[in-house]
């Protein structure tokens, strides 16, 4: 083994822990110096910092660097979906908690490092043993974040999640013990070559069912998504800033090496797996129709955009697997900048119902103007970025699950298409309430600058790669297919 | 050119109006002397024959051209067009009527009319029938009595609904045959070809079947303007009801498009299916000659009287058309019901517009009243109008040495030849005329002297210098109706190489 | 001049206006009109051009935009776009001129009035589908805006309600759109090059119909286009008149450029069924209108029976129907303009209401003549008389009916009567009314500004330059309809 080779490759998690353990050195230090934590400010920028390095460092990482061991893959979603991690995770940094929120900000911080060391690891292995226990650094780390501020509602929420979350880790173990016996090597693309060599055992197919439901746990897909509303609501934002984005762009890396690098020989999972998509669409679509409470409207919206990325992994092909991944890149930045207004809502009115944002657009219109970039976005309203990935991925998952001259996802993606237009609805009683209604109060927003960044960032990058999507749709779309080479 | 100068003259004077708010009647009446100008240009270039033209390609690859033409008996159209409107602008002058808007919307009515009066294809002329509608509508809506609103959109309705008729007939010509242009029409018609075609397009269909139905909507869209009973429903409200200038335009133009039309347009199109049709239409002309003058003899009211009278007197000019439509062995009769229709709309035009104006000086000198009762010796004090006005009633009768009587007499000499039978019945129209114009004479002119009558004065100069003119054209034309016919004849010469082929 | 510059001054004037001082904001309505300006004469010179030499090649732009979904930003102005750019350019120079003295927000306002504009632009230049999909879309939001904040009655809803058909109907296109991508290859979004494409018979039959009516939705056919009317009635007059005037637009040329090229043969298994639906539509528009008391119900109405005869003229499928859908286009665009502008404007913002029993009591005709006549004269166009565009377009869309479906001629005539009918009666009770229940101390009105007679005479004149001498008009929609695009539609059995 070639441990320099490893250690380049894994320079970036290297800073993210030493970050971590510096943090909570500093924590201690702090706080057995002069009784006090942390200071917010401070365990925010050192974090940032971390990850900027981090960020920096990756940039480093050779190319074509061999993978050292097969628990580590160095392909091209690797280096990708790596910076989009510590891109988002950046965001979600700086995306400030609620003032007192927090009591102990190092080790909060410290732990969000560990979260994102998790999701890194997660999106750059084909090995399962890997996956899983990189999925589970995440998940208990996440679980914690939500819970942290100690108050009835956010223990609530952390509570169901960790509940949940390890239920699904539960499913996930084992159904990855029953692909074991399947096919006697954790590496994907072995599997591949199994599969392909003998087609898919009853037993490989219960342990597709099984790490399905844990993974549909994890992303929320209903009808897992019973946790999603609560932590939405419930968790502190820096912690909900994580889940919304990073850990669904990562749960969504891990699915597609999963099932179209490990099982895409197969055609078994389509169907199963397009019955889900469609009841994610529809149910989350349908309850999001409901929601006063503004967090809550994006958790059901991701519920159903999880429907949505299903359609495209159910093209089970490179181009509809790689749009799917540009999409949820899009839709993570997306749901994040319209959850960091709802936060600077919050923060203004200490509410984060859809009255709150009453003439939004007199009070402070750079985040109304935000808003409605992520929004329309999420409801795939061109010329933004949300637009341009539905519609690739919508078509390459006709294209790619076609046979002969019929499309037999055609129905999905009418679902699919129906159902975003629905969630126009609830998105533009948002927007109706920011841009139509008069403001109750006449004060104007005042937020700090790290917050405005994550406002204006996501909805400057969602007109940039709505205009331009090539800019990462093609280079997304190049590593799925060197990915899916591998086998 | 200069028919396109013609035609866009009036549009460009009620734009003027339209746009200039000092502006008003005296500009709109100077301006209408313009148009007479024009045609006397037009008069004096087409000596050689030839005959002013203009087209332009109206819709590419469908064979549909604007064209325009002013041929002799165009010219004798645009003739009656420019003086009628330059009399009935004067009389609103001179009576008060009407504003700004009012003399543009003449204007424009007048511009539409000479497009009617020389349109070779059936888009432009259907174009310019139908855009006197609004003018017209809208003269008689806004300017007419307390009554108006209901008689204009009756008339508005009526019409338009008979131009749609007409429009599909000449759409399923167009369907079939491949033209709408008149000129080719009768051509195809001369050849009698027309039925076969349509037979033809139609498969199956009997072409001759076809195009009677097509001629009868033609018929029905043209009857409607003149009118022709039982079409003629919407008439007397909207000749009654609206300023008397606008009567004027409206029966001493309006009316003339639709034997403008039967003459021009029917006759040529469809003689493969008129023998057929003729003694329906002979029927219906009868018909309006005769109910029309009963209908004017039950009246009391002045311009309901002459309202009738107009249609009695146009019924004239149907029956000629049917009658031609009936036979054609006779080529001399034929020549004379057909230059017979043309005058009498032409003299008719004229003598109305004399007819009009003395009902509106009665009207405004008995503040509103036109009764045939409500006057009375009228000769002892207003002799030179009673004289004026009398000499017109003579011309509406049919005095010999009048202009009005040319034009009936050869009708009357070409249906006798034709369709004896229509022109036998029609005779007691003639003679019911008589009685009702007569009836006028005696009860207004002649009688007891009324009270509120004996305080008139007659009518001054003004009102002579307009009158005049129109009484000396009556005159001059029943002298010398060569001068008329001289305009038509070579038209009437082709429209009988149409109808009779030399054998 | 470059077809080009009527997006470029759609999109950098609502861009200025945004970007305008506050103290300026009353400007905003200058850079709006320069703007709409500057397309309205770019397409009347192109189209002159276009004219005098048809010889030239095609002005178009054609470049790399998402390489790996094969999608070009490519740009094309032929006959008919240029027709339609022009009816754009007229109809957004008299929403500005109507919209004059709105007075909250004037900077939004005009923004979102330039951005639908230059969508609208975008997506009559288009002939890359995703690129027209992109455009298409664009127009939601800020029709969604400009309706429910500047809107009148019951707005909100009616905003809501607008927004969710066309976003429905864009679902249907998605479908559509992205089968016909895949289903050609999934390696360009060329409008030719799918139209090219040979699709399975079983792709056509269902594919068609989705693009058609998710086109069609917005274009107002029936039994979807109950938008159409509560839309019109609550958005602000430049609001309706842009929405009736070109957004409507934006559906059936889409029909007609999209769906029908590229499924020909799923055309040809649906023309009975869609013929159907439009004479209803026609029927049901007329009949709808007739009753109702709101003048702006009743212009609503009558724009869904209008469009009703463009997708008729599709539905025929021959060069007549197309022409006529295209000529009905453009003279529905113009006279609806024409229509909302006064009763929208002109006489609600004088008299406060629009009912008509109301309107009675103003004596219209006697208190504001020059809307009287103006109201008048767009009437007649509706109607379909001879001289307006009205008259021309329907000639053909009756035409062309005649050779695909010659039963529904009598019905499409009932049509047309019965619009006569609404039409008159509209303009009877709102403009012409009876003096007895004349109001006494009936208000003096203002008269008519100098931008209103002004966008009235525009309108005005382009119906009657139609209706007069359509060749011209006629010429450059051939152009198109005899490109190869329409080879596959026109050679039908």
């Amino acid at each position: 083994m070639n441990y320099s080779a490893l250690f380049l490759q894994l320079l970036p998690e290297t800073v993210l822990l030493l970050t971590a353990l510096g943090l909570m050195g500093a924590a201690i230090a702090s706080e057995s110096r002069n009784g006090k934590a942390l200071p917010n400010k401070v365990a925010m920028g050192v974090s940032a910092l971390g990850i900027l390095v981090a960020a920096v460092l990756q940039t480093r990482v050779p190319d074509a660097l061999a993978s050292t061991t097969p628990l580590l893959a160095a392909d091209g979603v690797t280096m990708i979906f790596k910076w989009v991690i510590l891109g988002l995770g950046l965001l979600a940094v700086l995306l400030p908690p609620a003032k007192r929120e927090i009591p102990n900000p190092g080790e909060y911080y410290a732990m969000i490092q560990f979260s994102l060391i998790g999701l890194m690891l997660a999106v750059a292995t084909n090995h399962l043993l890997m996956l899983f226990v990189a999925l589970e650094l995440a998940s208990l780390t996440l679980y914690l974040l939500v819970g942290f501020p100690r108050t009835a509602r956010t223990t609530e929420a952390s509570l169901k999640y960790f509940l949940f979350g390890g239920v699904s880790a539960a499913f996930m173990l084992f159904g990855l013990s029953l692909i074991y016996g399947f096919c006697p090597s954790p590496y994907l693309p072995d599997v591949a070559a199994k599969l392909a060599e003998s087609g898919l055992s009853p037993i490989g197919a219960a342990g597709i069912v099984m790490v399905l439901v844990g993974l549909g746990f994890k992303l929320a897909a209903a009808p897992f998504h019973f946790w999603a509303p609560d932590v939405y609501q419930g968790g502190p934002a820096t912690s909900v800033g994580l889940v919304v984005a990073a850990s669904k762009v990562a749960g969504m890396v891990v699915l597609v090496r999963f099932l179209v690098l490990g099982f895409g020989g197969t055609e078994g999972w389509t169907t199963g797996l397009s019955v889900v998509a469609a009841v994610s669409m529809v149910a989350g679509n349908l309850l999001a129709l409901a929601q006063q409470s503004v967090r809550r409207l994006l958790a059901y919206s991701a519920v159903a955009n999880t429907g949505y990325l299903l359609v495209g992994v159910c093209g089970n092909g490179a181009l509809s697997s790689g749009t799917a991944l540009f999409y949820v890149l899009v839709y993570g930045l997306g749901t994040f900048g319209a959850f960091a207004v709802t936060a600077g809502v919050e923060r203004e009115t200490g509410s984060d119902s859809v009255e709150s944002f009453a003439g939004l657009v007199k009070r402070s219109p750079m985040l109304a103007l935000a808003l409605l970039v992520c929004l329309a976005s999420l409801a795939g309203i061109p010329p933004l970025a949300g637009f341009a990935g539905k519609f690739a991925m919508f078509s390459a998952a006709l294209k790619e699950g076609m046979s002969g001259g019929s499309m037999p996802l055609a129905w999905l993606v009418g679902l699919a298409a129906v159902m975003s237009a629905i969630s126009l609805y609830y998105y533009i009683s948002v927007l109706k309430q920011a841009f139509v209604r008069e403001p109750v109060s006449g004060s104007g927003c005042k937020l700090p600058v790290a917050h405005v960044l994550t406002v204006v960032v996501p909805a400057v990058a969602l007109v940039v790669l709505g205009l331009f999507p090539g800019l990462l749709m093609d280079p997304i779309a190049d590593a799925v297919a060197g990915l899916l080479a591998m086998k | 050119m200069l028919l396109l100068s013609l035609l866009l003259l009036p549009l460009i004077g009620a734009m003027v109006l339209a746009l200039r708010p000092g502006l008003g009647g005296k500009f709109a009446a100077a301006w209408s002397v313009l148009p007479l100008a024009v045609i006397g240009l037009i008069i004096g270039s087409s000596h050689g024959g030839a005959a002013a033209e203009w087209s332009l390609d109206w819709m590419p690859d469908a064979g549909i051209e604007l064209a325009f033409r002013a041929d002799g008996t165009s010219l004798l159209f645009l003739f009656l067009t420019a003086v009628v409107t330059l009399f009935s602008i004067h009389s609103s002058l001179r009576f008060g009527i009407g504003d700004r808007v009012y003399f543009a919307l003449v204007l424009v009515m007048q511009s539409m009319l000479f497009g009617v009066f020389t349109a070779t294809s059936f888009i432009p002329f259907f174009l310019c029938w139908e855009m006197t509608l609004i003018p017209s509508y809208l003269l008689v809506r806004l300017w007419g009595s307390a009554k108006a609103p209901k008689a204009a959109l009756r008339f508005f309705v009526v019409t338009l609904s008979g131009g749609v008729c007409m429009l599909l007939g000449f759409l399923a010509l167009q369907l079939t045959v491949g033209t709408m242009d008149f000129v080719e029409l009768g051509k195809l018609a001369a050849g009698r070809e027309i039925a076969g075609a349509m037979g033809k397009a139609l498969g199956g269909v009997s072409g001759t079947m076809a195009l009677t139905i097509v001629a009868g909507m033609v018929f029905l869209g043209l009857a409607v303007k003149v009118p022709v009973v039982p079409f003629h429903a919407w008439l007397p409200d909207a000749y009654a009801e609206a300023p008397t200038p606008v009567t004027m335009l409206l029966t001493g133009l309006l009316s003339k498009m639709g034997v403008y039309g039967l003459v021009r347009v029917f006759l040529p199109v469809f003689p493969e299916v008129l023998p057929a049709m003729a003694p329906w239409l002979g029927g219906l002309a009868v018909a309006t000659v005769v109910l029309g003058a009963l209908a004017a003899l039950a009246q009391k009211d002045l311009k309901r009287i002459l309202a009738y009278s107009s249609v009695n007197h146009l019924g004239y000019c149907v029956m000629a058309v049917a009658a031609v439509g009936a036979s054609t062995a006779d080529r001399e009769a034929v020549s004379s019901a057909v230059s017979g229709a043309i005058l009498q709309a032409f003299n008719h035009g004229v003598i109305v517009c004399a007819l009009f104006y003395g009902v509106a000086v009665l009207e405004q000198k008995s503040g509103g009243l036109r009764g045939l009762n409500d006057f009375g010796g009228l000769r002892a004090k207003m002799p030179v109008f009673c004289g004026l006005f009398g000499l017109a009633l003579f011309a509406s009768i049919g005095l010999p040495g009048l202009s009005g009587f040319v034009g009936e007499f050869l009708i009357f000499n070409g249906v006798f030849g034709l369709q004896p039978w229509a022109a036998s019945v029609a005779l007691v129209g003639l003679l019911l005329t008589a009685i009702f114009l007569l009836r006028i004479i005696r009860l207004v002119f002649c009688g007891p002297l009324k009270d509120a009558v004996s305080k008139y004065e007659d009518i001054g100069k003004h009102d002579r210098w307009i009158v005049v003119p129109v009484v000396a054209m009556i005159v001059v034309f029943g002298v010398w109706p060569q001068f008329l016919l001289h305009f038509m004849n070579g038209d009437t010469v082709r429209l009988l190489d149409l109808l009779c082929p030399i054998p | 001049m470059n077809p080009a510059w009527t997006l470029i001054s759609a999109f950098a004037g609502a861009l200025l206006v945004l970007l305008l001082p506050a103290r300026m904001a009353v400007h905003s309505r200058v850079v709006a009109l320069v703007a709409a300006l500057i397309g309205m004469v770019t397409g009347a010179v192109d189209c002159l051009i276009r004219l005098r030499h048809p010889e030239h090649a095609v002005w178009s732009l054609d470049c790399e935009w998402i390489p790996s979904m094969g999608a070009r930003f490519h740009l094309e102005a032929d006959g008919l776009t240029l027709v339609l750019m022009l009816l754009t350019g007229v109809v957004a120079i008299a929403g500005v001129l109507f919209s004059w003295n709105v007075n909250q927000r004037q900077r939004a306002f005009f923004a979102w009035f330039l951005m639908i504009i230059g969508g609208v632009y975008g997506v009559f230049m288009s002939r890359d589908v995703f690129l027209m999909f992109v455009f298409y879309e664009m127009v939601i939001l800020p029709k969604f805006m400009l309706i429910s904040i500047w809107g009148s009655t019951n707005r909100e809803y009616g905003a809501m309600k607008l927004t969710m058909y066309s976003i429905g109907a864009s679902a249907l296109i998605l479908l559509g759109l992205a089968a016909a991508y895949a289903g050609a290859g999934g390696t360009s979004f060329d409008l030719m090059h799918l139209a090219s494409a040979e699709y399975s018979t079983g792709l056509q039959a269902w594919a068609f119909p989705v693009l058609f009516l998710g086109f069609t939705i917005l274009g107002g056919i029936w039994p979807f286009h109950t938008w159409a009317p509560t839309g019109h009635v609550a958005a602000p007059t430049a609001g309706s008149m842009l929405l009736a005037g070109v957004v409507m637009k934006l559906g059936a040329f889409g029909a007609l450029m999209v769906a029908m090229p590229l499924f020909p043969e799923g055309f040809a298994m649906w023309k009975g069924m869609i013929a159907g639906l439009a004479i209803i539509g026609v029927m049901y528009g007329a009949f709808t209108a007739l009753q109702q008391k709101d003048l702006k119900f009743v212009i609503g109405y009558s724009s869904v029976s209008h469009m009703g005869m463009v997708v008729l003229g599709l539905a025929a499928g021959t060069h007549w129907g197309l022409r006529g859908a295209a000529l009905q286009m453009v003279s529905h665009g113009v006279i609806a303009g024409l229509l909302f502008g006064i009763a929208g404007r002109v006489v609600y913002a004088r008299t406060h209401t629009r009912d008509l029993d109301e309107l009675e009591g103003f004596d219209l005709w006697r208190t504001l003549p020059g809307a009287a006549i103006g109201f008048t004269l767009a009437t007649a166009a509706s109607m379909g008389l001879p001289g307006f565009s009205g008259f021309v377009a329907e000639i053909s869309v009756a035409i062309g009916l005649w050779q695909s479906f010659p039963w529904l001629v009598p019905l499409l005539v009932l049509g047309i009567i019965v619009t006569g009918a609404f039409s008159l009666r509209a303009l009877q009770k709102g403009f012409f009314a009876h003096r007895k229940v004349a109001k006494v101390d009936a208000p003096d009105l203002p008269p008519l500004t100098w931008p209103e007679i002004t966008a009235i005479s525009l309108l005005l004149l382009v119906s009657l330059s139609i209706g007069i001498y359509p060749k011209p008009w006629v010429t450059l929609i051939d152009e198109t309809l005899r490109s190869p695009l329409f080879h596959s539609i026109l050679s039908l059995p």
